[in-house]
Protein backbone atom coordinates (compact mmCIF):
# COMPACT_ATOMS: atom_id res chain seq x y z
CA UNK A 1 0.00 0.00 0.00
CA UNK A 2 0.51 3.60 -0.42
CA UNK A 3 0.80 5.70 2.46
CA UNK A 4 -1.30 8.92 2.04
CA UNK A 5 -0.26 12.11 3.45
CA UNK A 6 -3.31 12.07 6.07
CA UNK A 7 -2.27 13.78 9.42
CA UNK A 8 -4.19 13.33 12.59
CA UNK A 9 -4.92 17.18 13.56
CA UNK A 10 -3.71 17.74 17.36
CA UNK A 11 -6.22 17.85 19.28
CA UNK A 12 -6.83 20.82 21.70
CA UNK A 13 -6.48 19.51 25.33
CA UNK A 14 -5.35 15.69 24.90
CA UNK A 15 -1.78 14.23 23.57
CA UNK A 16 -1.93 12.07 20.01
CA UNK A 17 -2.68 8.47 20.68
CA UNK A 18 0.62 7.44 19.67
CA UNK A 19 2.57 9.05 21.63
CA UNK A 20 5.72 7.25 20.36
CA UNK A 21 5.62 3.47 18.87
CA UNK A 22 8.40 2.47 21.68
CA UNK A 23 6.42 4.26 25.06
CA UNK A 24 4.25 2.35 26.90
CA UNK A 25 0.54 3.15 25.95
CA UNK A 26 -0.13 5.57 28.68
CA UNK A 27 -3.26 5.95 30.18
CA UNK A 28 -5.62 8.54 28.48
CA UNK A 29 -8.74 7.55 29.93
CA UNK A 30 -8.42 10.13 32.40
CA UNK A 31 -9.09 12.71 29.59
CA UNK A 32 -12.02 10.95 28.67
CA UNK A 33 -14.22 9.83 31.67
CA UNK A 34 -17.23 9.08 28.99
CA UNK A 35 -16.54 5.38 27.35
CA UNK A 36 -17.37 4.53 23.50
CA UNK A 37 -21.22 5.00 22.32
CA UNK A 38 -22.59 1.05 22.95
CA UNK A 39 -22.53 -0.39 19.82
CA UNK A 40 -25.79 -1.23 18.24
CA UNK A 41 -26.50 -4.70 17.51
CA UNK A 42 -26.64 -6.03 13.77
CA UNK A 43 -28.57 -9.22 12.52
CA UNK A 44 -25.99 -12.03 11.26
CA UNK A 45 -25.95 -12.64 8.00
CA UNK A 46 -28.14 -15.64 6.34
CA UNK A 47 -26.58 -18.45 5.45
CA UNK A 48 -26.28 -17.22 1.78
CA UNK A 49 -25.03 -13.65 2.71
CA UNK A 50 -22.04 -12.09 2.72
CA UNK A 51 -21.85 -9.02 4.99
CA UNK A 52 -18.79 -6.29 3.97
CA UNK A 53 -17.78 -3.56 6.64
CA UNK A 54 -14.86 -0.89 5.97
CA UNK A 55 -13.53 1.66 7.73
CA UNK A 56 -11.79 4.64 5.53
CA UNK A 57 -8.72 6.39 8.14
CA UNK A 58 -8.67 9.20 6.60
CA UNK A 59 -12.27 9.81 7.76
CA UNK A 60 -11.01 8.47 11.41
CA UNK A 61 -9.71 12.03 12.72
CA UNK A 62 -10.65 12.27 16.29
CA UNK A 63 -8.09 11.33 18.52
CA UNK A 64 -9.67 11.09 21.28
CA UNK A 65 -11.81 8.57 19.37
CA UNK A 66 -8.79 6.30 18.71
CA UNK A 67 -7.46 6.61 21.59
CA UNK A 68 -10.95 4.64 23.11
CA UNK A 69 -10.47 2.07 20.20
CA UNK A 70 -7.04 1.14 21.50
CA UNK A 71 -9.11 0.12 24.89
CA UNK A 72 -11.12 -2.10 23.57
CA UNK A 73 -7.62 -4.55 22.92
CA UNK A 74 -6.28 -6.77 24.98
CA UNK A 75 -2.43 -5.63 26.23
CA UNK A 76 -0.77 -8.27 23.07
CA UNK A 77 -3.18 -6.25 20.75
CA UNK A 78 -2.06 -2.88 21.65
CA UNK A 79 1.60 -3.93 21.81
CA UNK A 80 1.41 -5.14 18.19
CA UNK A 81 -0.49 -1.60 16.43
CA UNK A 82 2.42 0.34 18.70
CA UNK A 83 5.12 -2.13 16.39
CA UNK A 84 4.29 -0.40 13.24
CA UNK A 85 6.49 2.30 12.58
CA UNK A 86 4.17 5.71 12.20
CA UNK A 87 0.80 7.13 12.86
CA UNK A 88 -0.44 6.34 9.25
CA UNK A 89 0.97 2.33 10.03
CA UNK A 90 -0.49 2.30 13.74
CA UNK A 91 -3.62 3.87 12.84
CA UNK A 92 -4.67 1.28 10.03
CA UNK A 93 -3.65 -1.61 12.46
CA UNK A 94 -5.64 -0.34 14.76
CA UNK A 95 -8.63 0.20 12.92
CA UNK A 96 -8.49 -3.19 11.61
CA UNK A 97 -8.45 -4.62 15.04
CA UNK A 98 -11.34 -2.66 15.98
CA UNK A 99 -13.52 -3.25 13.08
CA UNK A 100 -12.99 -6.84 13.81
CA UNK A 101 -13.51 -6.52 17.43
CA UNK A 102 -16.66 -3.86 17.02
CA UNK A 103 -18.19 -5.75 13.85
CA UNK A 104 -18.06 -9.88 15.42
CA UNK A 105 -19.40 -8.22 18.90
CA UNK A 106 -22.57 -6.60 17.35
CA UNK A 107 -23.88 -10.23 16.10
CA UNK A 108 -24.57 -10.88 19.61
CA UNK A 109 -23.27 -14.52 19.40
CA UNK A 110 -22.72 -15.54 22.74
CA UNK A 111 -25.68 -12.59 23.95
CA UNK A 112 -23.57 -10.23 24.66
CA UNK A 113 -21.92 -7.27 23.00
CA UNK A 114 -19.04 -6.48 24.27
CA UNK A 115 -15.87 -6.45 21.84
CA UNK A 116 -13.30 -6.73 24.51
CA UNK A 117 -13.99 -10.15 25.59
CA UNK A 118 -13.53 -11.50 22.09
CA UNK A 119 -10.91 -14.27 21.88
CA UNK A 120 -8.95 -14.37 18.94
CA UNK A 121 -6.51 -17.93 17.85
CA UNK A 122 -4.86 -18.86 14.67
CA UNK A 123 -5.68 -22.19 12.82
CA UNK A 124 -3.22 -24.45 12.28
CA UNK A 125 -1.79 -22.67 9.60
CA UNK A 126 -1.84 -19.35 11.09
CA UNK A 127 -5.35 -17.89 9.58
CA UNK A 128 -7.18 -15.85 12.64
CA UNK A 129 -10.69 -16.96 14.25
CA UNK A 130 -12.48 -16.12 17.05
CA UNK A 131 -12.18 -18.77 19.93
CA UNK A 132 -15.45 -18.68 21.51
CA UNK A 133 -15.93 -19.33 25.19
CA UNK A 134 -17.62 -22.81 25.69
CA UNK A 135 -20.00 -22.80 28.46
CA UNK A 136 -22.93 -24.51 29.16
CA UNK A 137 -23.51 -26.22 25.80
CA UNK A 138 -22.70 -23.14 23.74
CA UNK A 139 -22.09 -24.20 20.60
CA UNK A 140 -20.04 -21.81 18.43
CA UNK A 141 -22.16 -20.18 15.46
CA UNK A 142 -20.08 -21.15 12.04
CA UNK A 143 -19.36 -17.50 11.49
CA UNK A 144 -16.42 -16.83 9.26
CA UNK A 145 -14.72 -13.42 8.88
CA UNK A 146 -11.56 -12.15 7.13
CA UNK A 147 -9.83 -8.70 7.31
CA UNK A 148 -7.62 -6.76 5.10
CA UNK A 149 -6.44 -3.66 4.97
CA UNK A 150 -4.11 -0.77 3.55
CA UNK A 151 -3.17 2.54 5.01
CA UNK A 152 -6.39 3.94 3.15
CA UNK A 153 -8.69 1.26 3.83
CA UNK A 154 -9.75 -1.47 6.37
CA UNK A 155 -12.28 -4.01 5.18
CA UNK A 156 -13.73 -7.26 6.69
CA UNK A 157 -15.85 -9.60 5.40
CA UNK A 158 -18.42 -12.13 7.72
CA UNK A 159 -20.61 -15.17 6.58
CA UNK A 160 -22.34 -17.76 8.50
CA UNK A 161 -20.85 -21.12 7.40
CA UNK A 162 -18.54 -20.05 3.80
CA UNK A 163 -15.08 -19.97 3.93
CA UNK A 164 -14.05 -16.35 3.31
CA UNK A 165 -11.39 -14.52 2.45
CA UNK A 166 -11.03 -10.94 1.24
CA UNK A 167 -7.89 -8.38 -0.07
CA UNK A 168 -8.17 -4.86 -0.76
CA UNK A 169 -6.26 -2.19 -2.66
CA UNK A 170 -5.96 0.73 -4.18
CA UNK A 171 -6.94 1.13 -7.44
CA UNK A 172 -3.36 3.32 -8.77
CA UNK A 173 -1.34 0.61 -6.90
CA UNK A 174 1.64 0.69 -8.84
CA UNK A 175 4.46 -2.14 -8.53
CA UNK A 176 8.08 -0.93 -8.40
CA UNK A 177 8.78 -4.13 -11.07
CA UNK A 178 7.72 -4.40 -14.25
CA UNK A 179 4.73 -6.21 -14.55
CA UNK A 180 4.89 -8.71 -16.89
CA UNK A 181 8.76 -9.54 -15.38
CA UNK A 182 6.48 -9.91 -11.87
CA UNK A 183 3.66 -12.15 -13.75
CA UNK A 184 6.16 -14.41 -15.38
CA UNK A 185 7.97 -14.89 -11.71
CA UNK A 186 5.08 -15.43 -9.77
CA UNK A 187 2.20 -15.77 -11.78
CA UNK A 188 0.77 -18.43 -14.14
CA UNK A 189 1.36 -18.56 -18.17
CA UNK A 190 -2.25 -17.91 -18.67
CA UNK A 191 -2.75 -15.18 -16.32
CA UNK A 192 1.24 -13.84 -18.53
CA UNK A 193 -1.00 -14.00 -21.23
CA UNK A 194 -4.10 -12.42 -19.89
CA UNK A 195 -1.85 -9.17 -19.09
CA UNK A 196 -0.12 -9.22 -22.12
CA UNK A 197 -2.65 -8.86 -24.73
CA UNK A 198 -4.11 -5.76 -22.78
CA UNK A 199 -2.19 -2.68 -24.81
CA UNK A 200 -2.94 0.09 -22.59
CA UNK A 201 -0.25 0.44 -19.42
CA UNK A 202 -2.55 1.90 -17.25
CA UNK A 203 -5.27 -0.80 -17.83
CA UNK A 204 -2.72 -3.71 -17.77
CA UNK A 205 -1.77 -2.31 -14.73
CA UNK A 206 -5.34 -2.55 -12.94
CA UNK A 207 -5.94 -5.56 -14.36
CA UNK A 208 -2.53 -6.54 -12.39
CA UNK A 209 -3.92 -4.93 -9.78
CA UNK A 210 -7.32 -7.21 -9.82
CA UNK A 211 -5.56 -10.47 -10.32
CA UNK A 212 -3.30 -9.98 -7.15
CA UNK A 213 -6.25 -9.46 -4.79
CA UNK A 214 -8.26 -11.71 -6.48
CA UNK A 215 -4.99 -14.09 -5.61
CA UNK A 216 -4.93 -13.08 -2.06
CA UNK A 217 -8.04 -13.54 -1.40
CA UNK A 218 -8.58 -17.12 -2.42
CA UNK A 219 -5.54 -18.01 -0.79
CA UNK A 220 -6.76 -16.51 2.30
CA UNK A 221 -9.88 -18.07 2.23
CA UNK A 222 -8.13 -21.37 1.56
CA UNK A 223 -6.40 -20.57 5.04
CA UNK A 224 -3.90 -22.69 4.35
CA UNK A 225 -0.97 -20.43 4.09
CA UNK A 226 0.52 -18.72 0.91
CA UNK A 227 3.12 -21.76 0.74
CA UNK A 228 0.80 -24.21 0.74
CA UNK A 229 -0.57 -22.29 -2.28
CA UNK A 230 1.80 -20.37 -4.69
CA UNK A 231 0.44 -18.33 -7.06
CA UNK A 232 1.60 -19.92 -9.54
CA UNK A 233 -0.14 -23.24 -8.82
CA UNK A 234 -3.63 -21.66 -9.57
CA UNK A 235 -4.97 -19.66 -12.30
CA UNK A 236 -7.93 -16.97 -12.05
CA UNK A 237 -9.66 -17.37 -15.05
CA UNK A 238 -12.14 -14.93 -16.45
CA UNK A 239 -15.25 -16.12 -18.27
CA UNK A 240 -16.26 -13.14 -20.66
CA UNK A 241 -16.92 -12.95 -24.26
CA UNK A 242 -14.55 -10.08 -24.66
CA UNK A 243 -11.95 -12.46 -22.96
CA UNK A 244 -10.02 -8.90 -22.29
CA UNK A 245 -10.84 -7.67 -19.25
CA UNK A 246 -12.85 -7.95 -15.96
CA UNK A 247 -16.81 -6.52 -16.85
CA UNK A 248 -19.98 -6.95 -14.59
CA UNK A 249 -21.18 -9.81 -16.44
CA UNK A 250 -17.43 -11.85 -16.25
CA UNK A 251 -18.05 -15.06 -14.21
CA UNK A 252 -14.31 -15.37 -12.58
CA UNK A 253 -13.18 -19.23 -11.29
CA UNK A 254 -10.36 -20.65 -10.31
CA UNK A 255 -8.07 -23.23 -11.39
CA UNK A 256 -5.38 -25.52 -9.77
CA UNK A 257 -2.92 -26.10 -12.05
CA UNK A 258 -2.84 -29.94 -10.40
CA UNK A 259 -6.18 -30.84 -12.01
CA UNK A 260 -6.52 -28.22 -14.88
CA UNK A 261 -9.57 -29.83 -16.84
CA UNK A 262 -11.87 -29.20 -13.66
CA UNK A 263 -12.31 -25.75 -12.93
CA UNK A 264 -12.38 -25.51 -8.79
CA UNK A 265 -16.17 -25.53 -8.34
CA UNK A 266 -15.53 -24.68 -5.07
CA UNK A 267 -14.78 -21.48 -4.57
CA UNK A 268 -16.88 -18.52 -6.40
CA UNK A 269 -15.47 -14.65 -6.68
CA UNK A 270 -16.64 -11.26 -6.16
CA UNK A 271 -14.75 -7.86 -7.74
CA UNK A 272 -16.14 -4.51 -6.54
CA UNK A 273 -15.03 -1.18 -6.83
CA UNK A 274 -15.00 0.76 -3.79
CA UNK A 275 -15.47 4.67 -3.63
CA UNK A 276 -13.87 4.61 -7.25
CA UNK A 277 -10.27 4.21 -5.80
CA UNK A 278 -10.42 0.35 -4.25
CA UNK A 279 -10.92 -2.87 -5.35
CA UNK A 280 -11.80 -5.47 -3.27
CA UNK A 281 -12.01 -8.82 -3.65
CA UNK A 282 -14.05 -11.71 -2.12
CA UNK A 283 -13.17 -15.42 -2.50
CA UNK A 284 -15.79 -17.43 -0.97
CA UNK A 285 -16.57 -21.54 -0.38
CA UNK A 286 -19.51 -22.28 -2.67
CA UNK A 287 -22.67 -23.48 -0.47
CA UNK A 288 -24.75 -24.63 -2.77
CA UNK A 289 -25.21 -24.97 -6.32
CA UNK A 290 -27.98 -24.01 -8.53
CA UNK A 291 -29.45 -25.92 -11.93
CA UNK A 292 -26.11 -27.47 -13.75
CA UNK A 293 -23.88 -26.61 -11.32
CA UNK A 294 -24.24 -22.96 -11.87
CA UNK A 295 -24.17 -21.12 -8.98
CA UNK A 296 -26.08 -18.49 -6.74
CA UNK A 297 -25.09 -15.11 -6.78
CA UNK A 298 -22.96 -13.73 -4.30
CA UNK A 299 -25.82 -12.09 -1.83
CA UNK A 300 -23.85 -8.76 -0.75
CA UNK A 301 -24.47 -6.43 2.16
CA UNK A 302 -21.97 -3.82 1.87
CA UNK A 303 -21.55 -0.94 4.88
CA UNK A 304 -19.22 1.65 5.63
CA UNK A 305 -18.68 2.45 9.40
CA UNK A 306 -17.03 4.20 11.99
CA UNK A 307 -17.28 1.94 15.15
CA UNK A 308 -19.34 2.81 17.64
CA UNK A 309 -20.13 6.01 16.11
CA UNK A 310 -22.18 5.54 12.81
CA UNK A 311 -22.85 3.37 9.90
CA UNK A 312 -23.82 4.19 6.63
CA UNK A 313 -25.22 1.06 3.97
CA UNK A 314 -23.61 0.97 0.85
CA UNK A 315 -24.48 -1.71 -1.14
CA UNK A 316 -26.23 -0.85 -4.34
CA UNK A 317 -24.98 2.64 -4.69
CA UNK A 318 -22.21 3.94 -6.63
CA UNK A 319 -19.74 3.68 -3.56
CA UNK A 320 -19.93 -0.14 -4.49
CA UNK A 321 -19.48 -1.30 -7.78
CA UNK A 322 -19.82 -5.01 -9.15
CA UNK A 323 -16.84 -5.03 -11.78
CA UNK A 324 -16.96 -9.12 -11.58
CA UNK A 325 -18.44 -12.37 -10.61
CA UNK A 326 -22.00 -12.52 -10.20
CA UNK A 327 -23.30 -10.62 -6.96
CA UNK A 328 -26.94 -9.30 -5.72
CA UNK A 329 -26.43 -6.13 -3.43
CA UNK A 330 -28.87 -5.79 -0.68
CA UNK B 1 37.17 -20.94 14.78
CA UNK B 2 34.82 -21.68 17.71
CA UNK B 3 35.25 -18.16 19.08
CA UNK B 4 34.12 -16.79 15.02
CA UNK B 5 31.27 -19.58 15.65
CA UNK B 6 30.13 -18.19 19.59
CA UNK B 7 29.77 -14.71 18.25
CA UNK B 8 27.41 -16.04 15.95
CA UNK B 9 25.52 -17.07 18.21
CA UNK B 10 23.93 -13.25 18.80
CA UNK B 11 22.05 -13.66 15.64
CA UNK B 12 20.23 -16.52 17.03
CA UNK B 13 16.80 -15.81 17.85
CA UNK B 14 16.77 -17.50 21.32
CA UNK B 15 19.72 -17.08 23.65
CA UNK B 16 21.50 -20.74 23.29
CA UNK B 17 22.64 -22.60 26.64
CA UNK B 18 26.22 -23.15 26.61
CA UNK B 19 25.16 -26.93 25.53
CA UNK B 20 24.23 -25.38 21.81
CA UNK B 21 27.98 -23.89 21.85
CA UNK B 22 29.06 -27.54 21.96
CA UNK B 23 26.80 -28.09 18.93
CA UNK B 24 28.05 -25.89 16.93
CA UNK B 25 31.84 -26.06 17.94
CA UNK B 26 31.53 -29.85 16.80
CA UNK B 27 30.06 -28.93 13.55
CA UNK B 28 33.17 -26.41 12.90
CA UNK B 29 35.47 -29.12 13.52
CA UNK B 30 36.68 -27.03 16.88
CA UNK B 31 38.16 -28.87 19.75
CA UNK B 32 35.21 -29.92 22.16
CA UNK B 33 34.98 -28.11 25.25
CA UNK B 34 34.86 -30.76 28.34
CA UNK B 35 33.75 -27.87 30.65
CA UNK B 36 30.42 -28.12 29.08
CA UNK B 37 28.58 -31.33 31.40
CA UNK B 38 24.93 -29.69 31.36
CA UNK B 39 23.09 -32.20 28.90
CA UNK B 40 21.82 -30.15 25.55
CA UNK B 41 18.30 -28.79 26.02
CA UNK B 42 15.87 -29.69 23.75
CA UNK B 43 14.65 -27.27 21.35
CA UNK B 44 11.89 -27.59 18.75
CA UNK B 45 13.02 -25.32 16.16
CA UNK B 46 17.16 -24.62 16.16
CA UNK B 47 19.16 -22.71 13.56
CA UNK B 48 22.26 -22.74 14.41
CA UNK B 49 23.54 -20.40 11.13
CA UNK B 50 26.38 -17.72 10.90
CA UNK B 51 25.11 -14.24 10.93
CA UNK B 52 25.28 -12.66 7.67
CA UNK B 53 27.77 -10.29 6.94
CA UNK B 54 26.91 -6.78 7.64
CA UNK B 55 27.12 -6.00 3.71
CA UNK B 56 24.19 -8.04 3.21
CA UNK B 57 22.61 -6.44 5.39
CA UNK B 58 22.91 -3.15 4.22
CA UNK B 59 21.79 -3.78 0.84
CA UNK B 60 18.58 -5.98 1.56
CA UNK B 61 17.93 -3.02 4.42
CA UNK B 62 18.42 -0.46 0.85
CA UNK B 63 16.15 -2.86 -1.29
CA UNK B 64 13.38 -2.53 1.39
CA UNK B 65 13.64 1.22 1.95
CA UNK B 66 13.15 1.59 -1.73
CA UNK B 67 10.58 -0.48 -2.13
CA UNK B 68 8.43 1.14 0.50
CA UNK B 69 9.53 4.44 -0.11
CA UNK B 70 11.46 5.37 3.16
CA UNK B 71 13.32 7.92 3.49
CA UNK B 72 17.33 7.15 3.45
CA UNK B 73 17.87 8.52 6.68
CA UNK B 74 15.23 5.87 8.28
CA UNK B 75 16.84 3.35 10.85
CA UNK B 76 16.67 -0.01 8.96
CA UNK B 77 18.25 -2.98 11.13
CA UNK B 78 18.69 -6.78 11.07
CA UNK B 79 15.68 -6.50 13.57
CA UNK B 80 13.66 -4.44 11.45
CA UNK B 81 10.23 -6.21 10.60
CA UNK B 82 9.02 -5.75 7.28
CA UNK B 83 5.19 -5.54 8.57
CA UNK B 84 6.02 -3.10 10.61
CA UNK B 85 8.02 -1.05 8.55
CA UNK B 86 4.58 -1.40 5.97
CA UNK B 87 5.66 -3.93 4.17
CA UNK B 88 2.08 -5.85 2.47
CA UNK B 89 1.90 -9.23 0.91
CA UNK B 90 2.92 -7.53 -2.67
CA UNK B 91 5.37 -4.87 -1.22
CA UNK B 92 7.15 -8.15 0.58
CA UNK B 93 7.04 -10.34 -2.82
CA UNK B 94 8.21 -7.09 -4.62
CA UNK B 95 11.22 -6.97 -2.14
CA UNK B 96 12.23 -10.59 -2.52
CA UNK B 97 12.05 -10.17 -6.66
CA UNK B 98 14.45 -7.03 -5.94
CA UNK B 99 17.04 -9.49 -3.72
CA UNK B 100 16.62 -12.24 -6.67
CA UNK B 101 17.88 -9.69 -8.71
CA UNK B 102 20.54 -8.07 -6.28
CA UNK B 103 22.30 -11.44 -5.55
CA UNK B 104 21.33 -13.31 -8.64
CA UNK B 105 19.72 -15.97 -6.69
CA UNK B 106 16.40 -17.75 -6.63
CA UNK B 107 14.02 -18.02 -4.00
CA UNK B 108 11.14 -20.69 -2.87
CA UNK B 109 8.12 -19.52 -2.00
CA UNK B 110 8.03 -21.02 1.08
CA UNK B 111 11.50 -20.09 1.74
CA UNK B 112 9.82 -15.98 1.17
CA UNK B 113 7.30 -16.78 3.31
CA UNK B 114 9.25 -16.91 6.27
CA UNK B 115 11.36 -13.97 5.62
CA UNK B 116 9.54 -11.97 8.52
CA UNK B 117 12.89 -9.29 9.38
CA UNK B 118 15.47 -7.66 7.53
CA UNK B 119 17.93 -10.40 9.02
CA UNK B 120 15.91 -13.27 8.33
CA UNK B 121 16.34 -11.81 4.55
CA UNK B 122 19.90 -11.19 4.63
CA UNK B 123 20.51 -14.91 6.34
CA UNK B 124 19.13 -16.44 3.52
CA UNK B 125 20.93 -14.79 0.66
CA UNK B 126 23.91 -15.94 2.23
CA UNK B 127 22.83 -19.22 2.68
CA UNK B 128 21.26 -19.17 -1.23
CA UNK B 129 24.48 -17.76 -2.47
CA UNK B 130 26.40 -20.37 -0.69
CA UNK B 131 24.90 -23.15 -1.97
CA UNK B 132 25.31 -21.61 -5.98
Amino acid sequence: HRRLPAVIPTPPVSASPFPNPKSQYCCLSRNFSAALTPLLPVQLPSRMETHLWYVVPDEVKSAPLLSKYMELLPQSERDHVLGFRGDQLQKSALLARTLVRTTIARYQVDGHLDPRSLRFKRNIHGKPEVEWETKDGFCPPPLQFNISHTSSLVACGVTMNSLIGIDVEEKRRRTKNNILAFAKRYFTAHEVEHLNAIPDSELQQQEFIKLWTLKEAYVKALGKGFSSSPFNTFTIRVNTAAQESFCASSGIAVETLDSPQNLTNNWQFALLELMGSHYVAICLERQETGGAGKAFPIKLTARKTIPSVEDELVSGTNAVVTIGGSVTQF
Amino acid sequence: MAAASASSFTSLKSRPAPGLATIAAVKSGAPLSFSFRRPVPAVSRLRISCAAKPETVEKVAKIVKKQLALPAETPVTGDSKFAALGADSLDTVEIVMGLEEEFHISVEEDSAQSIATVQDAADLIEELVQKK
